[in-house]
């Protein structure tokens, strides 16, 4: 038993959150009409109203039925949308004033119901599902034979088939309620008129209510709502983490044809998928037989493949010459367990000239389980459109045969003896490479015969005596039969691969165009252009500007009309497909697919075919998914490109405000100098020694300014590279001592050194950099009087300098201390940048060590700078 | 007339600061303002004996000229920025005797002058004897002193202290260092040479944890105190 990969908690928790977002949906579900679902569905509300639950009405039908309307009464009702159609006025459900209401929860009645043309979506279902996502509870009724994958067996027995259905999925979430009346008791409800059925389906649905029929929809009916709860009590595990997915991770693959019946394989398919909680995926495999089929045919397989898609399957299309080999290899790869696949009934000459598929994916496959749905000839038989006369190809074979034969008959007859049956496996071959396997095997046929009345005694019969005349023909016959079919099967596949070969040449032609535009305008009439010419299809681009949908890209249509506008709108807010042959909006003529990425929604690509009955192609679906995706990627470079140069802007600008900084500081230290050391060489005494000491203290703070500034714009810009090498802690702290003219015997400074500290690889310009204005910060900070301590300690792998002064201590103990323009209180009157900090912070940093500062107990700051000892201290051999 | 000291600089400010400084101190002195002066001026007879030069000349590279001063005679000392270790590097590299960082105070730089000119003054040239801060070197005997105290050396720790107080009070630059112990081939090894001086300092230093006889200029060298 396979597990499925470790449960993942982000997926299940999102999914939970997802569904709490999403109103409930609540489905009273019955056998057959008259069971009573809308006049337990508004027993139901009322109660819900009672117990303070916002109520609405959207949709109730009463059918006349004063006791329903009686429960009606005391609801509010949503007023009906009024749409004219044809001449005749049908009410019909009001979404936007449904999602304008936003009520707790609403009523919308029968399910299954099919919109008049020219509302937003074409089903009710729709409408509910919009409802759901916008977070309001939906309560609505249903048949059971409506449901999408039940509609077979329903009308399997009863020989009815509704045409409104409801794709399953929509029920998935749902709380299903089952309105349950046993079959006698309709009968006798339908008997007193109590029961109401449209009168042109009188007498066929009279029909459906025999205590048989009706006994098997009850039994349907409550399977049904057996399954959902099952799986619902699945999903809630699942979501709680209490089991892990499907159990045995079973996937089911069905095998999906063109013809009428293929949708009754995807239905059986569908109920199998629900029997094991399995995933499932519809395949279809495109043989280059399946290519010539056309028309009506494509269609089907496409309304197949929507069928299935709206049942919850995964779609995939591959391409193989070999279906039952692709067939079986597709499905180790998915790792079905389950295979479901149509038979037709055939004749078995037909089976064993053609093969099954079927007979042999099940001889093929092994460890998986093979449904077989049997399906009739008539709904199976690809219908073949001839697309050339049927007697071409026999006739060309024919010319073939008749012109080499006319050529050998100029060669004398000793030159040609014995080469003439190779010669006729010319003809052949040459109808091999041109005509399609039918054509070669005509030709091989022709030149077996032509061999046998030209070339063989008695000449112009088709006697033959001699035994190796006999031979020969035979081989003749074997040869040419099989290089026609081999080479019709090559002929085949190389149509497939350059079919294949084709796309992805147009694909990359038109990547390659969208790489190189420069402006989004450029990128959407390219992309115009282009599809245009590759699908044969009106093409436009749309975006939202300014609140407003405007047309880009094709000059031809410059503005749209409200319904196309409103599809537009649609597409680029919700980010799926909206307008024609979709399920949203689809009155517009034209079709748009979101320009999605990473970004968002970058605008929609409209698509438009106007005579034809179908916007895009089945076959060209993929290809324009890709197309989309593709103008999606242009439009997003585009925006990404502006950024990025965006940002090179401001890094330059920072670049320039850098060095220009860098050069007013270097401008300004030569003047400095000569200030200092003017100031200095004055002597503080007489009547001017207070200004004279103020000259000095002043011009020594603002040459702390300017270095400050300088080091902050390096650390700015990212220069400071530690210049590694072997440093003595000792030398450095001497170093500093010196530079601060706290060496000698008056200085304030006390230091205590392990004069055993290893060696530490750093750089000690960066680290006298730091202890300078750790120190100098010391003595600023206290008082005159007082003295520094300097102890450098070595311990636990970590060489440590602390700083401790006697001054007012931190503020507070928090980090803000070493950010920039931070300043202690107070610190204004002893003057500093509020760099200095910063920059030995991020000093140490760049050497790999850690700052820290504290209070010092008894009064006063410690500053405690930690590098780390690696290890790699010189040896001390070498002394 | 000798003059002791050649200023080279092209700020006049600077120039006037120095000269005052010097004037008060009773050393005598010359003035130049661009490199192609000061090498006209360190060519004149007699030649000064000590250069101050900053090295940002508005007709050369101060470094260049480095060289040349040095080869009339005088000692150089340069006036450089505190962080410019390379700079530093390559003047004593180039031939210069000694640096002093801006800002400057006039009183350390007069003791750098003063050092300087008595290095000058006095006759070092054969002596196999060198004096420095409170202690005295000798290469015949292979003897230390320091104060009254003999100190044994290995003969690698003899070696390094000859190469540092050859030349008392001028900074003499790690890879130089290396070179003359190690050989040419352990330029880089500064591990070497911190492990060494640790050595020597324990032997010839009061406080080894607070050096003042063997001292070290960061990311430049070390260079023995004098007097």
């Amino acid at each position: 038993m396979t597990q499925k990969p470790p449960a993942n908690d982000a997926e299940r928790f999102l999914r939970l959150a997802k569904q709490e977002q999403r109103g409930r949906l609540t489905v009273y579900l019955g056998a057959a009409p008259g069971v009573g679902k809308t006049y337990r569905m508004l027993q139901e509300a009322a109660r819900r109203q009672d117990e303070g639950v916002d109520v609405v009405v959207g949709v109730a039908e009463t059918h006349g039925r004063s006791e329903t309307a009686a429960l009606i009464e005391p609801l509010e009702v949503l007023p009906r949308q009024r749409v004219d159609h044809e001449g005749h006025r049908l009410d019909e459900f009001d979404i936007d004033a449904a999602l304008a209401r936003r009520p707790g929860l609403i009523l919308v009645d029968e399910l299954a119901h099919t919109n008049a043309p020219g509302c937003r979506h074409p089903k009710r279902w729709q409408d509910v599902a919009e409802l759901l996502v916008a977070g309001i509870d939906v309560a609505t009724t249903i048949n059971i034979q409506h449901i999408e994958s039940l509609n077979d067996v329903v009308a399997g027995f009863t020989h009815i088939r509704v045409r409104e259905t409801v794709p399953d999925n929509i029920l998935d979430h749902a709380e299903i309620i089952v309105v349950d009346l046993p079959p006698e008791a309709l009968i006798e409800r339908l008997e007193a008129g109590k029961v109401y059925l449209p009168d042109t389906a009188g007498r066929a649905l009279a029909n459906f209510f025999t205590p048989t029929k009706l006994a098997a929809l009850r039994e349907m009916a409550l399977r049904f709502a057996a399954r959902n709860v099952d799986r619902r009590l699945a999903d809630q595990l699942e979501i709680s983490g209490e089991r892990e997915g499907y159990v045995a991770g079973d996937r089911v693959m069905v095998a999906v044809s063109p013809g009428k019946g293929g949708a009754r394989v995807v239905r059986q398919a569908k109920r199998i998928a629900d029997m094991f909680h399995a995933p499932w995926t519809a395949v279809v495999v495109e043989s280059g037989s399946a290519r010539a089929v056309r028309g009506s045919q494509r269609e089907q397989l496409a309304d197949n493949l929507a069928l299935a898609s709206s049942l919850g399957a995964s779609l995939m299309t591959v391409a193989a010459t070999d279906v039952g080999q692709a067939l079986v290899d597709h499905a180790k790869e998915l790792r079905a367990s389950q295979i479901v696949i149509g038979k037709s009934r055939r004749s078995r000459w037909f089976e064993w000239r053609h093969g099954s598929i079927a007979q042999d994916v099940i001889r093929r496959s092994q460890g998986v389980a093979v449904h077989v749905v049997p399906l009739d000839e008539a709904d199976e038989r690809p219908e073949r459109v001839r697309e050339t006369h049927p007697y071409r190809d026999p006739l060309i074979a024919l010319a073939l045969v008749a012109v080499t034969v006319g050529l050998i008959q100029f060669v004398p007859r000793e030159v040609s003896a014995g080469a003439i049956d190779l010669v006729l496996l010319v003809p052949v071959i040459l109808a091999a490479t041109r005509l399609r396997m039918s054509g070669a095997l005509w030709a091989a046929a022709w030149a077996a015969l032509a061999y046998n009345f030209f070339f063989t005694e008695p000449y112009h019969t088709f006697d033959i005596y001699s035994t190796a005349d006999i031979i020969t023909f035979a081989v003749l016959a074997l040869v040419a039969g099989v290089i026609g079919a081999l080479a019709g099967r090559i002929r085949r596949q190389a149509e497939t691969n350059a079919g294949v070969a084709r796309l992805n040449a147009s694909l990359a032609r038109f990547a390659g165009l969208m790489g190189g535009l420069s402006t989004r305008e450029e990128t959407a009439q390219v992309a115009c252009a282009e599809i245009s010419g590759l699908l044969d299809v009106e093409t436009i681009v749309v975006a939202m500007e300014g609140g407003q949908v405007t047309v880009r890209g094709n000059g031809k249509y410059p503005s749209l009309d409200m319904v196309d506008e409103a599809a537009a709108q649609w597409a680029l807010e919700k980010g799926e497909p909206t307008g024609r042959d979709t399920g949203t909006l689809n009155a517009s003529d034209w079709q748009f697919h979101p320009l999605k990425t990473s970004l968002g929604i970058m605008g929609a690509l409209g698509i438009a075919r106007p005579l034809e009955s179908r916007v895009i192609r089945p076959d060209d679906a993929t290809l324009l998914a890709s197309l989309v995706d593709q103008t999606a990627l242009a439009h997003e470079r585009l925006v990404l490109e502006a950024q990025a140069r965006q940002v090179d802007t401001l890094r330059e600008r920072d670049r320039l405000r850098g060095a220009l900084l860098g050069s007013i500081a270097h401008d300004l230290r030569t003047p400095l100098t000569a200030v200092i050391a003017a100031t200095e060489a004055i002597p503080a005494e007489g009547a001017y020694a207070e200004e004279v000491r103020i000259a000095r203290a002043e011009s020594r703070r603002l040459q702390r300014f300017l270095n400050d500034l300088l080091e902050a714009s390096r650390i700015e810009h990212g220069t400071i590279e530690p210049s590694w090498e072997s440093v003595d802690l000792t030398d450095v702290v001497t170093a500093v001592l010196r530079d601060l003219r706290q060496d000698r015997p008056d200085g304030r400074v006390r230091t205590t050194i392990d004069a055993d500290c290893p060696l530490v690889r750093s750089d000690p310009l960066l680290l006298r950099h730091v202890l300078i204005n750790l120190i100098d910060n010391a003595l600023k900070f206290s008082p005159a009087d007082s003295t520094v301590a300097v102890e450098l300690a070595c311990e636990g792998g970590e060489a440590t300098c602390r700083v401790l002064d006697r001054g007012p201590g931190l503020p507070a103990e928090n980090a803000d201390l070493f950010e920039r323009f931070h300043r202690l209180e107070g610190s204004d009157r002893v003057g500093g940048s509020g760099l200095g900090l910063w920059i030995a912070k991020n000093f140490t940093e760049a050497v790999g060590g850690t700052i820290a500062a504290r209070n010092r107990e008894g009064g006063g700051a410690v500053f405690a700078l930690a590098l780390p000892l690696d290890g790699s201290e010189g040896s001390e051999t070498d002394a | 007339m000798r003059s002791d000291v050649l200023i080279v600089d092209d700020e006049p400010a600077i120039r006037r600061l120095l000269t005052g400084a010097l004037d008060r101190s009773g050393i005598s002195h010359l003035e130049a303002g661009t490199a192609g002066e000061a090498l006209r001026l360190a060519a004149s007879q007699p030649a000064p004996l000590v250069a101050l030069l900053d090295l940002g000349l508005p007709d050369r590279d101060g470094l260049e000229i480095v060289p040349q001063l040095a080869a009339h005679g005088l000692a150089v000392i340069v006036l450089t920025a505190r962080d410019a270790t390379q700079e530093k590097v390559a003047a004593l590299d180039l031939g210069a005797d000694d640096f002093v960082t801006k800002p400057f105070d006039s009183e350390e730089l007069l003791a750098r002058v003063r050092s300087a000119l008595r290095r000058k003054a006095g006759p070092l040239a054969d002596a196999t004897t060198r004096e420095f801060a409170g202690g005295r070197i000798d290469r015949d005997s292979h003897r230390v002193t320091i104060g009254d105290r003999p100190v044994e050396l290995t003969p690698r720790e003899f070696n390094l202290l000859w190469a540092l107080a050859d030349r008392p009070g001028r900074v003499i630059t790690h890879e130089s260092l290396l070179e003359t112990v190690w050989g040419p081939a352990h330029r880089q090894d500064l591990d070497y040479l911190r492990v060494a001086i640790r050595a020597l300092r324990r032997k010839v230093e009061d406080d080894p944890a607070s050096p003042r006889l063997i001292v070290n200029e960061p990311g430049v060298g070390y260079r023995v105190a004098v007097g």
